[in-house]
């Protein structure tokens, strides 16, 4: 054995750190190391047994070059998470520090990550993930951004007109629905920089070649890079408007029919693998519950379901929220009772199968009741109630798991995305993180 | 004191930022600024990485990096200038050795500096939607270098020019080739493609319009076609060698359609060297070349077929009707053979075996046979011929091969039932007429028993016609057929006698009574529930009618119930019991084989959408050893008496003679009919002197003398 001749000695910020060209190669190619390295990991400049300076932080660098050595985060308690980050986005070692900290999403196996408060008063409307780890969350008719690290990007607003729905189009890009303002043409959506705030687009809607003003409600994208809302006009432009996401114009309109219910939806879902829309009006934006498919290549509804005339029962169970199953042929249905049904999509005039196993708490009402809301990821159907969320598994859909968190009262939206789910609640202005702890390392 | 009245009370805002030193930004840049321009000239080792990386990073930290940028893009866009006027300076051929090192320089700059401002890469520039540094730095390469209006042309018209040498002879560096074309390729496929590739194309359809006029005014078809293929091969080898791959096709096209595709007609019709000429001269390379090159260009290929298609159907027409050809049949179907094997060889050597060649020769040959409405009857002649030559001196394989391919012809024959009708008649006379010279040229004794076969057939079925009048009650029962066959003409096996059912053994009685014979064919009646005629062997219709008595029997109970052989027993129970669709018996166990405890049944379940169905019986796998040795010994016992007669017919002319000229005379006497074995004829010599028809002489005992 001879000596090893791949040994490289740092000084950062005064303090002498040795490694390998080995060790360092676990780095991207896109990091400050992989700059440093030629194609065969040999140092571009040779320094001839001198140290290497480099003017940073050696309590971070140590973190860092650990998480190269071993692939495991571990940041001591003198070391403040947001610094480290900061170094590590210096590095260019973010990607490492991100799979070191959190595995891939598993609603069997999330633990609370933190709680963030914000500055909000506490009337939280919605929650969305963004594609990347990061959040926004809408109080009143301000959206606050927060990146993955939890920093804290501009807050948006569309004219500080109320809220209604918000949704990431990619991962610089946030959308507002909002309602609207009258005698102004130009509320009802807008886009936004997620990084800096600034306003790229509104959309208009427009009947008869005029732009009329209108409220946006629950917003949707499709894969082909197009937009659909529920809108509310001002002279019956009901119905579910469609713009493009590059262009910013309206490419379609779908008005509703009378008796039916559109423009107020609560929940739009776009089918993936289909050329259909879900749109869910559900209790007790409306006195009955409308689920349709729409089909916008021939304007058409190609399946509905109502509990309109069905008669109340005396355990009244209503819709409160729905969701399109990932294999396309059920939509799964929750009452306020947390029971979970299921109507075949496959077949219109279908009525819903109540799904005994998942019933949880009859009767068992809080003072105040919080609306349910359900969501899917990876095969787990998720669903929140109060101030908990339950996960349901298998082909029949049993409760497997149960998040919850003693504080911050019931929970009034969740959003999954980004390997996170992010729980919004009602009552303090404070809303949970819940991640996946990294695999474990033998 | 008006001073001071007029002195107003400014009350500092209250500072709540940090003021970072105003010239920071522009102090830091210059730094950077300094790197790049080092970089450019070389003098990259004297730079701290670390401190320019760290310069770069807090430059976006600090939100300068739209300065960092705009900077970025000013200096490199600089120096590139002064690139470009280097490498316009370059005299001659210089000028692409200049360019190329140029682009590795810059290359290796940019690699440089993309490293320095990788955190500028990585955050600014995503968040603001700008292009990252290393597509910069090409773009501003290709805007400023290659786009720059002294060098655009003049690049092009370089490059060009050098595959204009290469391609008249002249050798280039094809290594400068490829990196500048790299290049093109790098900067984007678009640029490749409208500063090179397109007028690439364009210059070399001119060219190749020019070489090909100049070649069919030359050459013939043939060296065209060769001319072509090499120029086809150099482009192939031209885009492996500095072209990007994607081009192949396309240049591939250009030559095709220019040397090929453009000139068809002409090639294909050329006098004296076109297909025709090709064709009628197997001129299978050529003819080869020809198809694969046409198979390149659309409608090259059935341009070959139609006129191999009609130059094919004119000779034939010539053939099938040429009053010459008519009067020998033979030459007549010899030459049909002759033609087919021609062009079945061109086909397989030349055109690849492809198949709608092979159908178009198919209907030609299908079109002229039918012309001349003799064919079926020369085809039938011609069989006849070969047939009867095959007997002397050409062997079963050639017969057979022959054969073969006169079936080819006959399929195309459109009047099979003509051809049939003279087969029968030609077949008919060739086995009498076979007959007749066997008895001509082996004697009477010789054809006696192959007369007899006939005769038998001929006679069983008159003796059949007069039992069966003769006694009109049998009607009902078993049919009864029986061939009459004389003992010593047929090649059966000795017939072992066995109990015959009942039933049959009354019928034979009777029919006994009317003709004595045995051997038999028997159909029998046979069915319960559902009938069918079986038609079954001898033995095998004793088995069945024991089961009309019983249900159920075993092999012993059949074995003594019949007395049939062991081996044929077994062989005969198998073929009932044991193949599949046959099965009219079950046997216990089931199993392939019969055992001797094996018990049998009727199967009840036997089903066959036949009304007849005939049991074959297995057959023996070989023929045993013994059985051969009987065969060979029997027809050994034929041929003492043969050689005993010629002996005593030389002895007898010539009184005395030694033993080899016995021998040779022996074997020359009866080689018409065999060979016969010296040592057999020794033995019979021996016989013969034993009986007293020969002596040895006292003196010589090698000598025989005839004993009258």
């Amino acid at each position: 054995m001879g000596i090893q001749n791949d040994i490289v000695k740092f000084n950062v910020g005064g303090r002498i750190f040795q490694t390998t060209a080995t060790t360092l190669a676990n780095a991207d190619r896109d990091s400050f190391f992989g700059a440093l390295f030629d194609d065969n990991w040999d140092l571009k400049q040779p320094i001839n047994g001198r140290e290497f300076f480099i003017d940073r932080n050696p309590d971070c660098f140590a973190v860092l070059l650990d998480l190269l050595r071993t692939g495991d985060l571990y940041i001591p308690s003198n070391v403040p998470e947001r610094l480290l980050y900061k170094e590590a986005m210096f590095y260019g070692l973010i990607g490492h520090v991100r799979s070191a900290k959190r595995g891939p999403f598993d609603g069997n196996r999330l633990k609370l990550s933190k709680p963030v408060t914000g500055r909000a008063p506490g009337d939280g409307t919605a929650i969305r993930a963004g594609p990347d780890g990061g959040c926004c969350v809408a109080y009143g008719s301000m959206v606050h951004v927060f990146d993955w690290m939890l920093e804290e990007h501009p807050p948006l607003n569309l004219d500080y007109q109320r809220v209604n729905d918000i949704g990431w189009v990619n991962a610089e890009s946030v959308l507002i629905s909002a309602c609207e303002r009258l005698g102004r043409g130009d509320s009802g959506m807008g886009l936004f920089s997620s990084y800096t705030g600034d306003l790229r687009y509104k959309f208009n809607v427009v009947h008869d070649n005029q732009i009329k003003s209108y409220t946006a409600g629950a917003l949707c994208f499709s894969p082909d890079y197009k937009i659909f809302a529920s809108c509310k006009g001002r002279s019956n432009e009901y119905g579910i408007g469609v713009w493009d996401q590059v262009t910013g114009k309206q490419i379609d309109f779908f008005y509703e029919t009378p008796g039916w219910s559109l423009g107020e939806a609560d929940k739009l879902q776009w089918l993936n693998g289909t050329t259909c829309l879900l749109v869910a009006t559900l209790f007790p934006r409306k006195d009955n519950c409308y689920i349709s498919l729409l089909d916008f290549r021939q304007k058409s509804t190609v399946w509905s379901w109502s509990d309109f005339g069905a008669p109340l029962t005396v355990d009244e169970k209503r819709a409160r929220d729905a969701i399109a199953m990932e294999d396309c042929n059920s939509v799964c249905v929750v009452n306020e009772y947390e029971d979970l049904g299921f109507i075949d999509l496959r077949i219109s005039g279908r009525s819903v199968r109540w799904s005994s196993r998942s019933r949880l708490m009859k009767g068992k009402m809080p003072d105040e009741p919080c609306y349910p809301k359900l969501a899917l990821h990876n095969g787990q159907l998720f669903s929140s109630m109060n101030d908990s969320i339950s996960v349901f598994c298998g082909p029949d859909w049993v409760l497997t798991s149960r998040l919850r968190r003693s504080y911050g009262g019931s929970i009034c939206d969740f959003s999954i995305g980004g390997d996170r789910l992010f729980a919004l609640h009602s009552e303090a202005n404070v809303f949970d993180i819940w991640e996946t702890p990294p695999t474990p390392v033998i | 004191m008006s001073n001071q009245k007029k002195r107003i009370f400014q009350i500092e805002a209250f500072q709540n930022r940090v003021v970072v030193d105003p010239k920071y930004a522009e102090k830091t840049w210059k730094i950077l600024e300094h790197a790049i321009h080092e970089i450019y000239n070389h003098n990259a080792s004297g730079l701290s990485f670390e401190e320019l990386y760290r310069n770069a990073y807090n430059m976006v930290l600090h939100k300068f990096g739209e300065k960092l940028y705009s900077g970025l893009v000013t200096t490199m866009t600089a120096h590139l200038k002064e690139i470009s006027k280097s490498i316009e300076a370059a005299q001659g051929n210089l000028f692409l050795e200049e360019l190329n090192r140029k682009w590795n320089d810059h290359n290796k700059a940019l690699q440089m500096i993309r490293d320095i401002l990788m955190y500028m890469d990585r955050t600014y520039i995503p968040d603001t939607h700008k292009t990252p540094v290393h597509e910069l730095g090409l773009n501003l390469w290709r805007d400023n270098i290659i786009h720059s209006g002294k060098i655009q042309s003049r690049l092009l018209s370089t490059l060009l020019e050098l595959v204009h040498r290469e391609r008249t002879g002249e050798v280039i560096d094809r290594g400068l080739m490829r990196n500048i074309v790299k290049m093109l390729m790098d900067l984007g496929s678009s640029i490749y493609q409208e500063d090179f590739e397109k007028p690439f194309l364009e210059v070399s359809a001119e060219f190749y319009r020019g070489e090909s006029q100049k070649f069919i005014e030359c050459y013939d078809c043939g060296d065209s076609l060769k001319k072509a293929e090499i120029r086809l091969n150099e482009e192939i080898e031209r885009v492996t060698h500095y072209l990007d791959a994607k081009s192949e096709g396309k240049i591939t096209n250009v030559v095709e359609k220019e040397m090929i595709a453009n000139h068809m007609m002409r090639l294909v019709h050329m006098e004296n060297s076109g297909l025709v000429n090709m064709l009628l001269n197997d001129k299978h390379g050529d003819l080869g070349r020809m198809y694969n090159l046409f198979r390149r260009v659309p409608n090259g290929l059935a341009m070959i077929r139609d006129v191999m298609t009609s130059h094919l159907r004119e000779t034939g027409k010539q053939l099938v009707t040429d009053a010459e050809s008519l009067k020998d049949p033979v030459e007549y179907v010899q030459r049909l053979l002759d033609e087919k094997e021609k062009y079945d060889g061109i086909i397989s050597l030349a055109f690849s075996n492809d198949k709608t060649f092979q159908n178009a020769l198919n209907s030609s040959f299908e079109y002229f046979i039918n012309l001349n409405s003799r064919s079926p009857e020369f085809i039938s002649l011609f069989v006849d011929d070969k047939l009867r030559k095959g007997l002397k001196g050409v062997s079963e394989g050639d017969v057979e091969i022959i054969l073969d391919k006169v079936m080819m012809i006959f399929r195309y024959l459109q009047e099979k039932d003509v051809f049939e009708k003279y087969y029968k008649q030609h077949l008919a006379k060739r086995l009498l007429s076979l007959i007749v010279k066997l008895k001509t040229a082996c004697g009477y004794q010789y054809t006696s028993k192959l007369e007899g076969m006939f005769t038998d057939m001929k006679t069983s079925q008159d003796t059949m016609q007069g039992f069966c009048s003769s006694h009109p009650e049998l009607t009902d029962g078993p049919t009864l057929v029986v061939q009459v066959l004389t003992t010593g003409s047929w090649p059966t096996q000795p017939s072992i006698t066995c109990h015959l059912p009942f039933e049959m053994s009354a019928l034979c009685e009777k029919f006994r009574s009317y003709y004595l014979g045995t051997h038999t064919d028997i159909k029998a009646i046979f069915g319960k529930g559902q009938k069918h005629e079986l038609n079954v062997s001898t033995y095998q219709m004793c088995v069945l009618m024991l089961f009309n008595n019983a249900d159920r029997l075993c092999y012993k109970e059949i074995e003594q119930g019949t007395a049939i052989p062991a081996s044929d027993l077994k062989r005969c129970l198998q073929s009932m019991a044991c193949v599949k669709g046959k099965n009219v018996l079950r046997k216990e166990p089931m199993s392939k084989d019969i055992g001797e405890d094996d018990s049998f049944f009727v199967n009840e379940k036997f089903a066959s959408k036949f009304y007849k169905v005939k049991v074959g019986t297995v057959v023996a796998q070989k023929e045993s050893e013994p059985e051969k040795q009987e065969t060979r010994q029997r027809v050994e016992e034929d041929r003492k008496p043969q050689i005993e007669a010629a002996i005593v017919r030389i002895m007898k002319s010539r009184k005395v003679l030694d033993h080899n000229n016995i021998i040779a005379e022996v074997t020359k006497q009866l080689q018409s009919r065999f060979l016969a074995n010296p040592t057999e004829i020794k033995k019979r010599i021996e016989s013969l002197i034993e009986r007293e028809f020969l002596e040895r002489d006292n003196s010589d005992r090698k000598m025989y003398r005839y004993l009258a």
